[in-house]
């Protein structure tokens, strides 16, 4: 029973393949290019299609060999032109056959008879096989790679040829179908005529190549978005170097000395950042990276990346390097509504590998009816929280992966999402807040008595200081009144006018009396407090009052000289005297308020 | 940097200023219409605090500025390693560590051996700041809580002060304290060490005491025992303090100045601080066992004694209370000798066994040179004895402390450099006292008469000694200036390098950055096994833990003798004798740091004599110090050098392939810069060892120890089995099995 139903699946799988055949697409002419001159091997095949069917077709059918499918990293297919878009594919599969297929959709149908050009692209990570897979640090590095001879296609094929493109003249062998070729640097194939589909012939070549083979076997790259104007961008990397392993010792002193000595090492790379990235950070777990360079150009930032140590084959290294963005240049809105296109993996290394990635964007709190846009397929986890400086109730972070990415995977995603701006608000006012109550408790603390005892002779200290301070202020303004008066005997000496020293001198009694009486109050209620300073206070009264006559006393002295009563040597005799005691009764003044 | 540099200058600068007028007293309240003295005298007060703090903060961040936020030297990497463990996996398992990774093949239990008040202060600091979702990663709180808390330090410092004479003595001593570089050598952004929280914890206790014995009250000796208690937590120098404060009480017994204050703080003290101290699991029962605690409990019983008969002479005859005094004195004597006698000196000291090679290889263990007096203290040194003669001359309570604590700081600092920092702020508080004196002499009846006339500009002031007066201060002042500027200079030359990077500077003023350590350690920890176990000198095993996170077989807590005693006897050896050691500790790689191609002097070969000198400690009939001397007893490389130490483990590691290496063209190959000299074992072969990695400059060099390779297969012929006779069983077999 099961024979008879397996040999149903392959009677139906040859209804199937000469299904796919019936379409009647032709493979008219191919130029296939192997590009085996870095690490990785980036095949590129233009293809002349013909339709030789009846119908008219819209799509093609893509095929790669089961060996070759899973170091995909990416396949794109253009048009003749090359500012042509690429078409849209679709992975489907056909029975029967092993490997992996894509549909492409034409752009427009073919018509019977019709001709069209396409060029498909792939690269494939990790096909170099370094043979032998350890070598020392005097040897080189050799490499094999294992394809196929002919393009692997669902049609049949008229022509084709292919060249493969080496990283050295150095070639230890290569398989001889057909006679190929081989000049400096590549081997042309072919041509070959009328192939069948589904052909495969394995093909060989084991070459020297020295390219560095690095490998990021993990990124993650946080984007955090700050509405303040600024997009923070780090990127953690684990880089590896896959090529043949560094087998016995590493000498410093010939990897110093002979320019040759490992010579597949990686001693640095350069890193290509956003023109606008600001305050680059290189560094790991245990602090700066001191080894690189950073060069600011027109339309970019270089980052001359070396690790602490140059990457012999199976070395590895980890390192995080991270940049500021201003967020006017990716973040666009429409009043609450906001976009963010930014590079969903950007520049590492030229002819980069990535194994592993995951992005993770920040967006700010508060923001919602987040809607993401990616430009190739990625698996999204479940959202994340993240709180940093000042948040309360987190930042909602997106989170996806992806593996196996290379450098054609350097491209935008743009994030929509509502963002409220009176959110802006939250963070400013809440550091407000904060120090508003750190004030408030601390006015709370100084002004209020948390005391469980009560402690009246401290309470009477106070009252008595504060008593004392307003006392020290009336002395010191009633001086400066007699100091005012000084000066308006002065004017009147000059001047003559009488009416001005009457109205001064009626205004200096008037606040005298005043202040006086202000005195006099607290000096009662100092006894009141029974503080003995009172009598200090009685002191100064009495001095004042000898000091008050001094001033009056020199100001008839002035009235007496203007009028000419007196003549001015006798004047300035008595004024120098009215001084000096004044003085001396300003310094006793003076002795006793410091006394206070 | 030239900012922070001015910031020191001028800050300190405003400290002396100032000060006078806030020990003025009301002085400075009467000029110009200050409406509330108090206010602003406190106004004063605080601003300079604030300054001194942020001056402080500022000069210690040179090696932040040039370099990045790093941890610094040996030890803070390993206090860096257990607080990161400590923030990821909580308290109780840090108390409960066994640390597998180091001295393999022993361990440590971590908690139980060490002080974790330092851990535990940067985790609760991490760990509330992210609890505000203050982000801050746990290195950068680490790199910066020194010198955040030697801003502590200077507030409680002031407040000693001011409990010790006055406000703007305490002023001056707080803006020393700042930027004292005997201070700032061990409190710099990224020396992360006991230390930086430890001085702080000190004075603030000194201030606790100081204030309960002037109060008597509960509440002041509490929280002095907490202090104490965080002290303990944070520094085996607690030790100065149960020892000083029981000094203080009985030499204020010895002076008759007993009182009920003093009863009080000290009976509450000892008890709750012994208490709390047997708390920390590293002290545990030592209180109340080792001889450096027992001078507390001597004078503890001699107290109550003291108190006791002052008790019974109220309620007794003459007579019989002379019989029982006899009695008690007699008793209480033979106590406190007992105490006395015994060997009570701090442990501090008992580093200073020099014939302990271990210990005396620690430079920081030498005995203070004169210069490193100045170096670290500057003009203070000069007036602190001013200070202890005002504090004598005008004694009391608190001011017998402080007399006692400076003695005794004095004599620690001159047994061992590293006590210098116990020293620092004793220092600083006398020196503050001196210069507040001089000030308030000089400057403080100027300021009250000064006043007036500025109020009363009619009368004019003769004052005849105003230009003697001008001149002493001028003269202080620039000292101070001179002080403030010696400092950073100080800071910024000596004590803000990292050590582990380096920089050189070429002639055209540009730097060069030595990034070799890290860039070794890095290799470790991205290529090598997990498990690898590292075999170095212990000065790097802290860093070897901490940067490249791999086993250690000794490291710099050297609590095993023998353990480094067996590496040193696997660098000292042969070759092949150092594989049989290496082998039995299952040695996966050696590093060793190799300073002849840059010319730098911390390198193996110049610590080679202490490997050997411990080696031979444990080994002596291996290893003899004099077969690596020459026959004239000197330690060469060259030719010259005994063939013991050119075939030994340590010089084939250093040198190997070195002399093939020209440096350049005035030297021959194999010159070494460091000691300047040819090498003289230029053909180095290695047969069990392989070079996995030298850095850049050469400074850090990694050999892997080879497996032993599979034995040859011997020449035999296989087994022939020929079935000679035939066995069979004479039973009848039952017939089902057949």
């Amino acid at each position: 029973l099961e024979s008879g139903g397996a040999a149903i699946f392959v009677l139906v799988s040859c209804v199937f393949c000469a299904s796919a055949l019936a379409d009647g697409l032709v493979n008219e002419d191919v130029k296939r290019t192997l590009d085996l001159s870095s690490h990785l091997a980036k095949i590129t095949a233009e293809i002349q299609l013909a339709n030789h069917g009846a119908a008219r077709v819209n799509s093609l059918t893509l095929a790669l060999e089961a060996e070759l499918a899973p170091h995909l990293a990416f396949i794109g297919v253009k048009g003749e032109e090359e500012e042509d878009e690429g078409l849209e594919l679709k992975e489907t599969t056909l029975h029967g056959q092993s490997g992996k297929f894509f549909e492409a959709q034409l752009p427009s149908s073919l018509a019977p008879g019709a001709k069209l050009r396409v060029k498909v692209e792939t690269v494939f990570s990790h096909v170099l096989k370094p043979f032998p897979s350890h070598i020392t640090q005097a040897e080189q590095q050799l490499v094999v790679f294992q394809g196929n001879h002919y393009l692997y296609s669902p049609y049949p094929t008229r022509s084709q040829t292919t060249r493969v493109r080496l990283a050295s003249k150095t070639v230890e062998s290569y398989t001889k179908l057909g006679n190929p070729t081989k000049s400096e640097e590549s081997i042309e194939y072919g041509p070959f005529k009328d192939v069948p589909p589904f052909s495969q012939d394995d093909m060989k070549i084991h070459y020297e190549n020295n390219t560095p083979f690095l490998t990021i076997s993990s990124i993650t790259r946080t984007i955090e978005v700050s509405h303040w104007g600024n997009i923070a961008v780090e990127e953690t990397i684990d880089l590896r170097h896959t090529g043949a392993y560094l087998k016995g010792p590493f000498s410093r002193y010939d990897y110093q000395r002979q320019s040759d000595s490992g010579i597949s090492s990686v001693k640095s790379f350069k890193t290509i950042l956003p023109a606008s990235a600001q305050d680059v950070y290189y560094r790991d777990e245990i602090g700066n990276i001191s080894t690189s360079h950073l060069q600011v150009l027109d339309d970019s930032v270089e980052v001359e990346i070396r690790p602490r140590f140059p990457l012999f084959g199976g070395w590895k290294t980890h390192y995080i390097i991270g940049y500021n963005l201003p967020s006017y240049e990716y973040l666009y809105n429409l009043g609450d509504q906001y976009a963010l296109k930014m590079r969903l993996v950007d520049h590492i290394y030229d002819d980069q590998v990535i194994d592993q990635l995951t992005v993770k964007l920040i967006l700010p709190e508060g923001a919602r009816n987040i809607h993401v846009d990616t430009p190739y397929p990625i698996s999204r986890s479940q959202d994340e929280l993240h709180y940093t400086y000042l948040d309360t109730f987190g930042r909602p972070v997106l989170v996806a992966t992806k593996n196996n990415l290379v450098e054609q995977h350097i491209q935008d995603v743009v994030v929509h999402y509502n963002f409220n701006k009176i959110l802006m608000l939250q963070e400013p006012l809440l550091v407000v807040g904060a120090f508003y109550i750190l004030f408030f408790t601390v006015i709370i603390y100084v002004r209020l008595d948390f005391s469980i005892t009560k402690d009246p002779a401290a309470e009477v200290r106070m009252k008595v200081a504060s008593i004392t301070e307003q006392v020290l202020t009336l002395v010191n303004k009633r001086l400066g009144l007699y100091r005012h008066m000084d000066e308006v005997v002065n004017r009147y000496k000059q001047s003559r006018d009488t009416g001005a020293l009457n109205s001064g001198r009626k205004t200096l009694e008037a606040e005298h009396r005043t202040l006086t009486n202000d005195i006099t109050a607290l000096q009662t209620r100092l006894k009141a407090e029974g503080s003995d300073l009172a009598e200090k206070v009685g002191e100064i009264q009495k001095l004042d009052s000898q000091l008050k006559d001094l001033v009056c006393r020199s100001c008839q002295e002035a009235e007496r000289l203007v009028a000419g009563k007196v003549k001015k040597d006798a004047y300035i005799e008595s004024d120098k005297t009215l001084s000096g005691k004044r003085q001396e009764l300003v310094s006793r003044i003076d002795n006793l308020l410091d006394a206070l | 940097y030239v900012s922070s540099s001015n910031a020191g200058g001028s800050v300190s600068g405003n400290g002396r200023h100032s000060s006078p007028a806030g020990c003025g007293g009301s002085g400075g309240g009467l000029s110009g219409g200050l409406t509330q003295p108090a206010g602003w005298q406190s106004l004063l007060s605080f601003t300079i605090l604030f300054l001194a703090w942020l001056a402080g903060f500022s000069s210690r961040l040179f090696a932040v500025i040039r370099f990045e936020s790093i941890i610094h030297e040996f030890d803070p990497w390993f206090n860096y390693r257990s607080t990161h463990h400590l923030s990821t996996n909580g308290f109780y398992e840090f108390l409960n560590w066994f640390d597998e990774r180091a001295w393999y093949p022993l361990g440590r239990i971590v908690g139980g051996t060490v002080y974790p008040g330092l851990m535990v202060t940067a985790g609760l600091i991490h760990y509330i700041l992210n609890l505000l979702h203050v982000t801050v990663h746990i290195r950068d709180v680490c790199v910066f809580l020194a010198p955040v808390f030697s801003g502590l330090t200077a507030v409680s410092t002031f407040l000693l002060t001011r409990e010790l004479w006055n406000q703007g003595a305490g002023l001056l001593a707080a803006c020393f304290i700042a930027i004292v570089p005997g201070y700032i050598s061990r409190s710099v952004a990224g020396s992360f060490d006991n230390e930086g929280i430890a001085i702080f914890a000190l004075q603030f206790t000194y201030y606790l005491w100081v204030k309960s014995v002037k109060t008597g009250s509960v509440f002041w000796t509490i929280g002095c025992c907490l202090s104490y208690f965080y002290m303990v937590s944070a520094w085996g120098g607690y030790v100065f303090i149960i020892n000083l404060i029981p000094l203080h009480v009985f030499v204020l017994l010895l002076m008759q100045r007993f009182s009920r204050r003093l009863y009080i703080a000290y009976s509450t003290f000892y008890i709750v601080g012994l208490v709390l101290s047997m708390q920390i699991p590293f002290v545990g029962f030592q209180p109340i066992r080792t001889s450096e605690h027992m001078a507390a409990a001597g004078v503890f019983a001699l107290l109550q004694a003291y108190a006791f008969l002052q008790y019974l002479k109220d309620r007794l005859t003459r007579q019989e209370f002379q019989t029982l005094f006899f009695l008690g004195v007699s008793l209480a004597a033979g106590v406190v000798f007992l105490t006395l006698t015994k060997p009570s000196l701090p442990p501090l000291l008992r580093y200073a066994k020099i014939h302990i090679p271990i210990i005396a290889s620690v430079s920081e263990h030498q005995p203070t040179t004169w210069v490193s007096f100045f170096f670290d203290l500057h003009i203070l040194v000069c007036t602190f004895p001013a200070g202890l003669w005002f504090c004598i001359k005008n004694i009391n309570d608190e001011r017998v402390f402080v007399a006692l604590y400076a003695i005794s700081a004095v004599y620690f600092a001159g047994v061992m450099v590293r006590l210098m920092l116990t020293l620092t702020p004793v220092v600083c508080m006398l020196s503050a006292i001196a210069f507040s004196s001089v000030f308030e002499h000089y400057l403080g009846d100027d300021m009250k008469r000064e006043n007036p006339i500025k109020q009363h500009p009619f009368y004019p002031v003769k004052n005849s000694s105003v230009y003697s007066k001008l001149i002493v201060t001028m003269l202080m002042l620039m000292l101070l200036m001179m002080f403030a500027v010696h400092c950073t200079w100080v800071t910024s030359n000596a004590y803000s390098s990292p050590s582990v990077v380096l920089a050189s500077y070429n002639h055209d003023g540009s730097r060069n950055i030595l990034d070799d350590f890290r860039e070794a350690y890095y290799w470790l920890r991205q290529n090598t096994d997990e498990h690898a176990r590292v075999m170095s000198w212990w000065d790097y095993g802290y860093q070897i833990a901490g940067m490249a996170n791999r086993t250690t077989l000794v490291d710099n807590n050297t609590w095993n003798n023998s353990h480094i005693a067996l590496v040193g006897k696997a660098m000292s050896s042969n070759e092949s004798a150092a594989y049989e050691i290496m082998k039995s500790l299952d040695v996966d790689y050696v590093l060793i740091i190799f300073g002849g191609v840059i010319g730098y002097s911390g390198d193996d070969i110049n610590k080679f004599l202490w490997m050997v000198r411990i080696a031979e400690g444990e080994h002596p009939k291996d290893i003899r110090e004099s077969d690596y001397f020459t026959p004239q007893g000197e330690f060469r490389v060259d030719k010259a050098g005994s063939p013991t130490l050119l075939n030994c483990l340590m010089y084939k590691m250093s040198y190997y392939r070195f002399g093939e290496m020209q440096l350049d063209f005035r030297t021959p190959p194999g010159f070494d810069r460091t000691r300047n000299a040819e090498i003289g074992n230029k053909d180095i072969r290695l047969k069990h060892l392989e070079e996995a990695f030298t850095s850049e400059h050469w400074l850090v060099r990694i050999y892997r120890v080879k497996k032993q390779e599979n034995r040859q297969a011997l020449d035999h012929k296989l087994r022939n089995i020929a079935a000679k006779q035939k066995y069979t069983s004479k039973k009848v077999l039952p017939s089902r099995f057949h």
